[in-house]
C-alpha cells in the first residue's frame, strides 16, 4: 500500500473542515437528522434510533454528493491536480487517498450522532445491537454514496456538476431499486431490486448484520473507486 | 540528464507537440521559448511525467517516464504554470505534506521542509496559509515546493509571471542561486529573463524546435546575415569600395549626415561593421551612428516564429 494515500487523505478531510462548506453540511446533518430523533423519542415507544436511520438514508442522499463534489473537480479546476499527478505517486493512491479522506469526513460527520445514543442510554435501556447494526449500514451506505460522488467528480471540474450528477445518480438508482422493479418483469426485476439500498439498510436497523448486505456496499463501492481510476487516467492521456 | 527522443503530442485530429528531440546535459540552464500556444506547455508536462506523449520517449537520468515512472518523478522537481496550491493550507504544512508525497523519510521531512522554506525567503511566512499570500510568495512556495526532495531536474513554468517588477528580481536571484545545483528548464515568453538567466535557449513554435544555441549563438547567427546601419559624413562612394559591402539604402539627412542601410555579401556584420568603421577612420569622416539591425534576441525570436507561420501556412512541416 502506498504511504502516500494517508497523507492525501488527511489533507482532504482537514481541507474539508477549514472550509465554510464543510460545516454546512455537518450542520446540515445534525439539523435533520437531530429532528427525525426529536419526532421518535415518545414516551411508549421502543427506545431505538430506527427513525434516525431510516431518516439518515435520505439526507445522506443530498450530504454524500455534497461530500464527495470537491473530492476531484476542485482538483481539476484549481489546477493543484498537476503538482499531484507530477509526484511519484499512482492515480490509485490519489483516487484511494482522496476516497478514505471522505470517509473520514463522513464518519467526523456521523460522531456528534453518538449523543442521540447517550440520550437514549439516559432515558430508558435502549438495545445496543440495532444501534451498532445501523451505524454500521449507515457507514457502509455512506461509503457507496461517497464513492458514486467520486466517480463523477472526477469526470468534470465543475463542483456544482459534480454535486448535481451525483445527486441524479443517487435518485436514479434508488428510483430504479424502488419504483422501477414494479414495472419491469423477472428477472429484471429481482435485479433492480438486489441495487436497493433501502431492504439493505431496513436490515442494518433491525439489527440484522448480513455478510451479503457488507459485501454489496464494499464492492459496489470498489467498484465506483475502480471506475474513478480509470477516469482519471483516461484523463492523462487526453 | 534529459533526453526526448521524437517526443509528439496529438489532441485529437490537433498535433500540439511534432516530433521534439533534445537533449540536456546536467547542470545546463534551458530557457525554451515560444508563442502561446506553441507546445511549451504540453512539452514541459510529459517531461513532467503529467502527459503521456502519444509517440516517443522522454528519460530523465536515463529513467524513462512512462515505463519508470516513480523513479523519473523522483528526479524532477516541477513548478507548474500559474503556481496551483492549496489556499486553505499554511506554508509549512503544504511543504511538509508534499515531503510526504515524494516518500520522503520521517527523520528528513521537518530538515528539508525547513531548508526549503530557508531557501525560498519564506521563514517569516511559514504559519501563514497560503491562501493569504500575496503572488510572489505564492511563487516562492511553488518554488520551494519544487525543491524540497533536491531534485536534479527543475522545471519551472512562467516562473515570473504575474509578478511584479521587485518580485520578478527575486525570483530571478533565486534561480540564479539554484543554477549551480540544478538541471533547469525555464519556460516563458519573456525574452530579456531567458537572455540572462539560460545558457541555451530552445524555440518551439508550432509543436517542433525552430532555433536551439547559447543566445550569443542565436543573435551572432541572426547577426551574421544581418543588416548594419551607419550613420556617416563619409561619401557613398567610400563604402561602396569596401569588400563584401552592398548599400542597400541612402538616405540623405537635412544636417549633412547620411544613413546608410547595408548588408554583407557572405561577411557577417560584425566584420562589415569593423570595415565601414576603418574606411570612415581613414578619410576622416565623422559616424554618428553604427550598429547591426536584427541583432537582438527578440528580432531573432519573431523572425523565427515569423518564418513558422508562414511554413505553417504553406503547410510545410
Amino acid at each position: 500500500m502506498s504511504t502516500s494515500i494517508v497523507p492525501i487523505a488527511i489533507r482532504e478531510w482537514a481541507a474539508m473542515l477549514r472550509t465554510p462548506s464543510g460545516w454546512i453540511v455537518i450542520a446540515l446533518y445534525l439539523l435533520l437528522s437531530g429532528i427525525a430523533v426529536a419526532v421518535s423519542i415518545q414516551p411508549g415507544l421502543p427506545a431505538s434510533l430506527r427513525q434516525f436511520f431510516g431518516a439518515s438514508h435520505l439526507i445522506l442522499l443530498v450530504v454524500a454528493p455534497a461530500i464527495a463534489m470537491r473530492l476531484m473537480s476542485e482538483e481539476f479546476r484549481a489546477g493543484t491536480i498537476e503538482p499531484l499527478m507530477a509526484a511519484p505517486i499512482s492515480d490509485w493512491s490519489i483516487i484511494l487517498g482522496k476516497y478514505l479522506g471522505g470517509v473520514l469526513f463522513l464518519l467526523t460527520l456521523l460522531a456528534p450522532t453518538l449523543v442521540y445514543v447517550a440520550l437514549l442510554e439516559w432515558l430508558s435501556a435502549p438495545d445496543y445491537g440495532p444501534i451498532l447494526a445501523g451505524y454500521l449500514g449507515l457507514t457502509l451506505l455512506g461509503m457507496l454514496y461517497i464513492a458514486v460522488g467520486l466517480l463523477i467528480s472526477s469526470l468534470t471540474r465543475s463542483t456544482v456538476v459534480a454535486l448535481l450528477g451525483t445527486l441524479f445518480a443517487l435518485m436514479l438508482i434508488e428510483l430504479a431499486a424502488g419504483q422501477g422493479s414494479a414495472h419491469v418483469a423477472d428477472p429484471y426485476d429481482r435485479i433492480l431490486m438486489a441495487l436497493s439500498v433501502r431492504t439493505r439498510l431496513a436490515d442494518f436497523a433491525k439489527g440484522v448484520i448480513d455478510t451479503a448486505h457488507i459485501a454489496f456496499f464494499l464492492l459496489t463501492s470498489a467498484w465506483f473507486i475502480c471506475l474513478a481510476t480509470v477516469a482519471t487516467e483516461t484523463r492523462r492521456w487526453r | 540528464m534529459l533526453r526526448l527522443d521524437q517526443i509528439h503530442k496529438n489532441y485529437g485530429a490537433v498535433r500540439a507537440v511534432r516530433g521534439i528531440s533534445l537533449e540536456v546535459p546536467r547542470g545546463q540552464i534551458v530557457g525554451i521559448l515560444g508563442p502561446n500556444g506553441a507546445g511549451k506547455t504540453t512539452t514541459v508536462r510529459m517531461i513532467a511525467g503529467t502527459l503521456p506523449p502519444s509517440r516517443g520517449t522522454v528519460a530523465v537520468d536515463g529513467f524513462d517516464t512512462l515505463a519508470q515512472t516513480r523513479q523519473a518523478r523522483q528526479r524532477i522537481g516541477y513548478l507548474p504554470e500559474g503556481t496551483p496550491l492549496y489556499p486553505e493550507m499554511r506554508v509549512a504544512s503544504y511543504l511538509r505534506y508534499r515531503t510526504k508525497l515524494f516518500g520522503l523519510p520521517r527523520g528528513v521531512q521537518r530538515t528539508a521542509t525547513e531548508r526549503a522554506i530557508e531557501r525560498c525567503w519564506l521563514t517569516e511566512m511559514r504559519t501563514r496559509r497560503i491562501g493569504t499570500l500575496s503572488k510572489g510568495y505564492k511563487q516562492r512556495v511553488g518554488l520551494a515546493s519544487a525543491l524540497l526532495h533536491s531534485p536534479p531536474l527543475l522545471i519551472l513554468d512562467e516562473p515570473t509571471s504575474g509578478l511584479d517588477p521587485a518580485q520578478i528580481a527575486q525570483t530571478r536571484k533565486l534561480m540564479r542561486e539554484l543554477a549551480g545545483d540544478h538541471t533547469m528548464l525555464v519556460i516563458s515568453h519573456i525574452l530579456p529573463e531567458v537572455e540572462r538567466a539560460c545558457d541555451r535557449i530552445v524555440i518551439i513554435s508550432a509543436g517542433t524546435i525552430r532555433a536551439d544555441g547559447s543566445p550569443a549563438d542565436l543573435i551572432r547567427h541572426a547577426a551574421g546575415s544581418g543588416t548594419v546601419l551607419a550613420v556617416c559624413k563619409a561619401n557613398p562612394d567610400t563604402l561602396a569600395q569596401i569588400p563584401g559591402l552592398n548599400i542597400k539604402k541612402t538616405n540623405k539627412m537635412d544636417d549633412g549626415w547620411t544613413a546608410f542601410e547595408c548588408e554583407g555579401e557572405s561577411v557577417p556584420a560584425e566584420t562589415l561593421r569593423e570595415r565601414i568603421g576603418a574606411a570612415c577612420a581613414a578619410q576622416g569622416t565623422a559616424i554618428r551612428e553604427l550598429r547591426t539591425v536584427g541583432g537582438s534576441l527578440e528580432e531573432v525570436y519573431i523572425g523565427l516564429i515569423e518564418q513558422s507561420n508562414r511554413d505553417d501556412a504553406e503547410g510545410a512541416p
